[in-house]
């Protein structure tokens, strides 16, 4: 089935919501919604909501439309790329709709699910989990509601959601959004392997309830959205394809797609996505190991041969370079609480950081597969950390988003001196086969201009995050300029140029490196189809061709 | 020289719940570690064993089969042997009982040792009394809230840093002794994963209550001076008066009349 009707706009009065009218008082008292973690610079806009239901949301949409006024959608604004920061117009802050409204056994695809509001924080959904505690659903007066969280809390197996992106205080809708992805990628794909349903309201408040597996494309690629009204949106699908890398760059499309797959990653320029249903992995036992090394190249080494030894199965496989562990022991030197580890050894430069299945309590350990696997890189696993209780799994990934930590600290400081002056921090993934030259060509173009850099990230997904930390402008110039030229490079091997962190409004100069004109075309018209006016979070993925 | 650290399996309570309802602490998805005192105590064991030839560290826990975990944790992190103190005639056991069936495992199975390290309490009970009692009980000198240990050099005296009210002292005691470990500047050790695996290959000794020269009225719940008659949270304090709806003037306003009626401010 290709065609959807939309479902009527929920009837709300809008001179009841809660709006900050002027941008002045929203400057000033509300700055923390003037920007999220992009740090792009904030521009003036007139209207800051905060609906405290659907109806609330659909009512500002209706009347946003009806004011031709452009909207921009925020939840926990913990985006990189400015996906939440409003151009002009109004901004609708999604907070309030933070409330997990079902945990259920899927009989049908034997799987446990949780369906929640869309502010509903990954860290919390990981923590009310974890104790199985749901004090929404706990106090629910829906008699099935109650009997499923009963039945889920009996069930002697604990259950955990997959996708993890460093930073946990994001929004469940706002990872939906941006197909986020994290470490944990690496085994179990990006956020859209989990979503199992949305529910999306469109500019002209209507919404669309979409579960997996009901709605794909017809044949030739189309889609038709029908409105209550009985408007037929016609939606062709773009007909480029994907790279065979993770990717956030640009709207999803491939054949026969689901309709869901649609809104996944389209950061909020198709709809509002509202309420999300996603599946439930049960829980194992895990050890986290840090393995140190030789060289940047050795790391390299290891993760081809842990990646060709398909007996072993990580959860992930994360890299440090060497001078990212040199930032790491700067810091262990003036503040070693705060980086809460050992000393890191004088000889390790650089590391690998993998994570997999373990049982503490079994009688007998065998992993003599990843010994041999760390020996034939001539690497040793007693020059490694390891841990697998829940807090020392903690400590380790804290060490791990200590480096973009103390990289945003440093570059702070400079600021101070070049107001101008910012973070390059890639975001590009390649396929397999050219893992080894695009980390050759990092490391010797950024060493060959004398820019000070530090490297980690995803390298089992071949997918690591370059940082150069320009000491003033010009190094600010040489660093954008390398940027583009390890984009291209990237797009040359058939990569993407946003991995994880989407294309917002920082990263869509780099659009046109991976899409012709005619796709981006191809992207736009679908936009245009489920948002005439061109309304909903304007300037995300492309610059908004119709102003309102 | 053999140290001989006591340990304790505790519930992980970084991330710990209450029950509403009951006001009990839920249990659920609470995984069990070491108490990270008994792993300050550890680190100073072992960094003696780092600095001194012939030192070997016995870690000792009395609690469920399960306490083993805590123990293996131990010889991840550097201990050469485990010794678990289980039987279910040890249940209920009180801080005294403890002690005492700890002081008499300890002269059992490492009769000649020469520094007894604990930590200076539990996360879960926080009684600090168990230290303290072994060494009476051993009629050991005992020196409390050590955050530095180290030897003389002839290896008779041990030289403790502790901390006061007003800062710190050092002390020194004749061996054998007791000391219990605060934290201190200690960063939590992190094994290597051939630690972790070799852990597993290390000796692991069990005591029952049979093994103990104990009479079975001094056991347990049986033997205990004290028993928990209740556990409860402590009250809730009274909510704060929320300001809403204000400008942000009117507001700051009445925060400045509430301070300066309460004498907080001028």
């Amino acid at each position: 089935m290709h065609e959807i009707v939309a479902n009527p706009a929920p009837q709300s009065d809008f001179s009841n919501i809660k709006c900050i009218e002027g941008f002045d008082r929203i400057r000033s008292e509300y700055s923390a919604y003037l920007c999220d973690e992009s740090k792009l610079t904030p521009k003036p806009f007139d209207f800051l909501f905060f609906p405290k239901d659907e109806a609330e949301l659909a009512a500002i949409l209706c009347e946003m439309q009806r004011r031709k006024i452009h909207v921009t959608i925020a939840a926990a604004r913990t985006g990189l790329v400015g996906g939440s920061v409003p151009s002009d117009g109004a901004l609708v802050s999604l907070e309030l709709l933070d409330q997990v409204q079902e945990v259920y056994f899927h009989a049908e695809s034997n799987e446990w699910r949780v369906r929640a509001q869309t502010s509903v924080s990954l860290k919390s959904l990981e923590t009310m989990l974890r104790f199985k505690q749901f004090p929404t659903l706990d106090q629910s007066t829906d008699a099935a509601v109650k009997r499923n969280l009963a039945q889920f809390k009996e069930n002697a197996e604990h259950f955990f959601y997959p996708p993890d992106p460093t930073e946990m205080s994001a929004s469940l809708g706002g990872s939906v959004v941006t197909n986020a992805s994290g470490a944990r990628t690496y085994r179990y794909g990006p956020t859209r392997a989990w979503v199992r349903g949305l529910r999306v309201y469109l500019a002209n408040g209507e919404y669309l309830d979409i579960p997996r597996g009901k709605y794909f494309a017809s044949p030739a690629g189309q889609f038709v959205v029908w409105t209550s009204k009985g408007e037929a949106c016609n939606i062709t699908i773009p007909d480029y394809a994907q790279p065979k890398t993770k990717s956030t760059a640009g709207l999803f499309a491939e054949p026969d797609m689901d309709l869901v797959d649609l809104f996944i990653g389209s950061e909020g320029v198709l709809g509002v996505v509202t309420s999300v249903e996603v599946a439930l992995v049960k829980k194992e036992d895990k050890v986290s190991i840090i393995q140190f090394l030789d060289s940047d190249e050795q790391a390299v080494q290891l993760t081809l041969a842990l990646r060709a030894e398909k007996r072993l199965q990580l959860d992930f496989l994360e890299f440090y370079s060497g001078n990212a562990l040199n930032l790491l022991r700067n810091l262990q030197k003036t503040e070693p609480s705060t980086v809460g580890m050992p000393v890191i050894p004088d000889d390790a430069k650089s590391a690998i950081f993998i994570e997999m299945s373990f049982d503490p309590h079994a009688a007998q350990l065998d992993f003599s597969i990843l010994e041999k696997v760390v020996a034939s890189c001539g690497a040793d696993l007693a020059r490694s950390w390891a841990g697998y209780e829940s807090r020392e799994l903690d400590r380790f990934k804290v060490f791990r988003h200590m480096v973009p930590e103390t990289i945003n600290s440093i570059l702070a400081e400079r600021k101070k001196q070049y107001p101008g002056i910012h973070k390059l921090g890639t975001d590009m993934a390649v396929p397999d086969e050219h893992l080894e030259e695009i980390w050759a060509l990092y490391k010797s173009r950024c060493d060959a201009l004398g820019l000070e850099w530090a490297a980690f990230g995803h390298i089992g997904n071949n997918h690591i995050h370059v940082n150069i930390m320009p000491r003033n402008m010009d190094e600010l110039e040489k660093g954008m300029q390398l940027y583009a030229e390890f984009a291209k490079k990237t797009v040359e091997f058939g990569g993407a140029v946003s991995a994880e962190h989407g294309i917002g409004k920082i990263k869509s100069h780099f659009l046109p490196l991976m899409f012709t004109p005619v796709q981006i075309q191809q992207m736009r018209n679908v936009k245009q189809a489920l948002d005439p006016k061109g309304l909903l979070n304007p300037n995300n993925i492309f610059p908004a061709e119709v102003h309102a | 020289m053999k140290i001989v650290v006591c340990i304790k399996q505790v519930p992980e309570v970084t991330n710990v719940q209450v029950d509403p309802e009951t006001g009990t602490l839920i249990r659920e998805g609470v995984k069990s570690i070491l108490n990270p005192f008994c792993e300050y105590a550890l680190d100073h064991a072992v960094r003696l064993e780092q600095e001194f030839d012939d030192v070997s560290i016995s870690v000792i826990s009395m609690g469920p089969p399960q306490a083993k975990d805590a123990l293996l944790r131990c010889l991840e992190l550097g201990a050469d042997e485990g010794i678990l103190v289980t039987d279910r005639k040890f249940a209920g056991a009180d801080s005294w009982v403890t002690a005492l069936t700890l002081a008499e495992a300890i002269r059992l199975t490492v009769p000649d040792y020469d520094l007894i390290l604990v930590g200076k309490q539990a996360i879960d009970g926080d009684t600090a009394q168990v230290g303290p009692e072994i060494a009476e009980i051993l009629s050991l000198p005992q020196i409390t809230y050590g955050i530095e240990v180290g030897l003389s050099s002839t290896r008779k005296q041990v030289r403790v840093k502790q901390e006061v009210e007003r800062g710190y002292e050092v002390v020194e005691a004749s061996l054998p002794a007791l000391v219990t470990c605060s934290k201190g500047e200690v960063v939590r050790r992190a094994p290597s994963f051939l630690d972790v695996l070799n852990a597993r290959k290390k000796p692991m000794r069990s005591v029952s209550a049979d093994d103990l020269r104990i009479p079975a009225e001094e056991l347990g719940l049986k033997g205990s001076f004290t028993q928990v008659v209740k556990v409860f949270p402590p009250p809730g304090k009274k909510c704060g008066r929320l300001l809403q709806n204000l400008e942000t003037d009117q507001a700051a306003a009445e925060i400045f009349n509430f301070l300066k009626e309460k004498r907080f401010i001028e």
